[in-house]
């Protein structure tokens, strides 16, 4: 008796166990989720605190301002939700109808919808035309006069293939008619450490010069713009990788080269209705004015 | 015959030390992270005034002047952490006692590998899991909108506690002598009230380590936790909120903090040792007093 009764018990557990499976599973289907009600609050999702994304996306934004002193404050309410990583904010805001969030243009995939700024498209194009608001530059720094190998990487970086490699990656490409590249069969190693935005397309970079140059060696070490800019003045790395500009101090210790320039995708789940927002509305939607999606303005 | 005597005490004599080492490795290992942790985290408290550091409502490292209090992180850890507790604890006992005393012969050599795996999955994993399951999940059911939150941090981390509390609750339950079994049968006691009102009991000892250990393995947890609590910096009594614990707090903002904001996280270190510090010694006193 206690047998059956046992055996009915795990067979209900796994049938409501697969039923339960199969529920989630939906929220990731688009139809499921298709009935979007603006009436409910909007998921404010940011990055956290001293990311090389959250500090663009205020300053570009105008989340942060400066007051009476000219002391930034960053003015993201603290309802917002926060992800140290890209990843986790794609996956959030799939899996979210009434989330906003922000990640670099070149990570954006199509399991997310991204929304024009003041009508323009989040897009590459519109990013080097300048109409796009939402960019920043990616950066290398160097110390010191640059020579021998780093020069040649550089040089690279900025060649035609160098910046195909970019405008491949879903950056924007700075030197336009950029000269063609040609090995001088130089051999070493560089180190390269920095910004976890740069980083992906650096990986790209290196592994592209090194086809050309078998007898180097690249190291990119992934950590964060602060952290490249403090090892590249102190000479732990060779060149430091930063998604945002120089401060005046770190402009004296250092050469920064711009390599290629980000746009910013404030992307929402694909069954919002939402498709454009203007450059104020997200900021009132980051400092927690705007808290439901029917009362953007 | 007495050369081989004395080159038999030597190697013992010399085994004795290397014994003595290791022990020492592990106890300087502790040494040194105390050192490291109240060296660095001491000053930065009292920088920022122990007060406000433990009592500070807000969490505010770049602004101008930076604000670091730690509030809303200590009640967010202990929200997390009483969530896990209720959600694992009744389980995973339950469990541990149908592995000791109910499981049929033939389904244990299944149950217990399962279990064990459970306890191997990488805290990531978990934290995945978490994100793509328990999160939009639970966001339908709140009726829309963001299913981060204390309790989907809770749910799971009360299914991460469960091999903890599973493991060293059996084993407790089955180091109970079996004529105290015996001993309730032959008093016309059922198998289950023997298992409940008997064994149960004596095995209180076994039981409370686990959830002590259950309990610092969820106040402990990260990289899970940082995917499914939101990791606001706000204090709120609302399970269907988000909210950020301690640990969090140190990993989300270690990467980019520099002088007084990377003290301040390394204080909130010490913080969490101190929490620990307490479980264990609250432990041990429970423990001799179940002894004595």
């Amino acid at each position: 008796m206690k047998k059956h009764i046992t055996i009915i018990l795990a067979s209900i557990f796994t049938v409501a166990a697969l039923s339960g499976c199969g529920s989630t599973n939906n929220t990731t289907n688009p139809t499921a989720t298709a009935s979007f009600d603006a009436s409910k609050a909007i998921t404010v999702i940011s990055r956290e605190d001293g990311s090389g994304t959250r500090g663009a996306f205020i300053e570009l934004t105008g989340v942060q301002t400066k007051d009476a002193n000219g002391t930034k404050i960053d003015r993201t309410t603290t309802e917002a939700e926060i992800s140290n990583d890209t990843n986790v904010v794609i996956t959030t805001v799939a899996g979210n109808a009434y989330a906003i969030g922000y990640i670099s243009l070149g990570s954006l995939n199509d399991t997310v919808k991204a929304l024009k700024v003041g009508g323009v498209d989040a897009t590459v194009a519109n990013v080097k035309a300048k109409t796009y608001v939402l960019s920043r530059p990616f950066l290398i720094v160097t110390k010191g006069e640059v020579t021998g190998l780093k020069k040649d990487f550089i040089n690279f970086i900025l060649s035609s293939q160098g910046q195909k490699v970019v405008a491949d990656n879903n950056y924007i490409a700075i030197a336009e008619n950029a000269t063609a590249y040609t090995s001088t069969g130089l051999t070493g190693k560089i180190v390269v450490g920095g910004s976890s935005s740069v980083t992906p397309v650096m990986e790209k970079l290196a592994e592209a010069y090194k086809a050309l140059n078998t007898g180097v060696t690249i190291e990119v070490q992934m950590s964060d713009s602060g952290t490249g800019i403090t090892a590249a003045t102190n000479g732990t790395v060779d060149i430091g990788m930063s998604s945002r500009e120089l401060t005046d101090a770190e402009k004296a210790a250092l050469t920064p080269t711009q390599i290629a320039t980000d746009g910013l995708a404030i992307i929402v789940n694909k069954a919002n209705t939402t498709t454009d927002l203007t450059k104020a509305q997200i900021t009132s939607i980051y400092i927690g004015e705007t808290t439901k999606w029917s009362d953007i303005k | 015959m007495n050369n081989k005597l004395k080159l038999k005490k030597l190697f013992e004599q010399i085994m004795h030390y290397v014994f003595l080492l290791t022990a020492l490795t592990s106890i300087a290992a502790v040494l040194l992270i105390c050192y490291f942790l109240f060296t660095n985290g001491i000053p930065a408290m009292s920088k920022i005034g122990i007060f406000k550091f433990i009592f500070g409502t807000v969490w505010k490292p770049s602004a101008d002047p930076a604000q670091y209090g730690i509030l809303p992180m200590i009640i967010g850890s202990l929200y997390v952490t009483a969530g896990a507790i209720v959600i694992g604890v009744p389980i995973g006992l339950l469990t541990a006692i149908f592995m000791a005393r109910f499981c049929p012969r033939r389904i244990y050599p299944v149950l217990k590998p399962i279990l064990e795996l459970l306890a191997g999955v990488p805290s990531i994993v978990y934290g995945f899991f978490g994100l793509v399951v328990i999160v939009p999940f639970l966001g339908q059911l709140y009726g829309g909108g963001s299913g981060k939150s204390i309790l989907a941090a809770s749910i799971l981390l009360g299914i991460m506690i469960l091999p903890t509390i599973i493991n060293i609750s059996e084993a407790a339950i089955r180091a109970v002598p079996d004529n105290y079994y015996e001993g309730a049968l032959a008093l016309g006691a059922t198998h289950e009230r023997a298992v409940f009102k008997v064994l149960l009991p004596a095995a209180k000892s076994g039981v409370m380590t686990s959830v002590v250990l259950g309990i610092g393995r969820a106040i402990g947890e990260t990289m899970a936790v940082i995917m499914v609590a939101g990791n606001q910096a706000r204090i709120t009594n609302d399970i269907t909120s988000g909210i950020r614990t301690l640990t969090a707090n140190i990993v989300i903002e270690m990467g980019y903090s520099e002088g007084l904001h990377k003290e301040a996280l390394i204080a909130t270190g010490v913080v969490l040792f101190v929490f620990i510090l307490i479980l264990n010694v609250s432990l041990s006193i429970f423990q001799n007093r179940q002894r004595g």
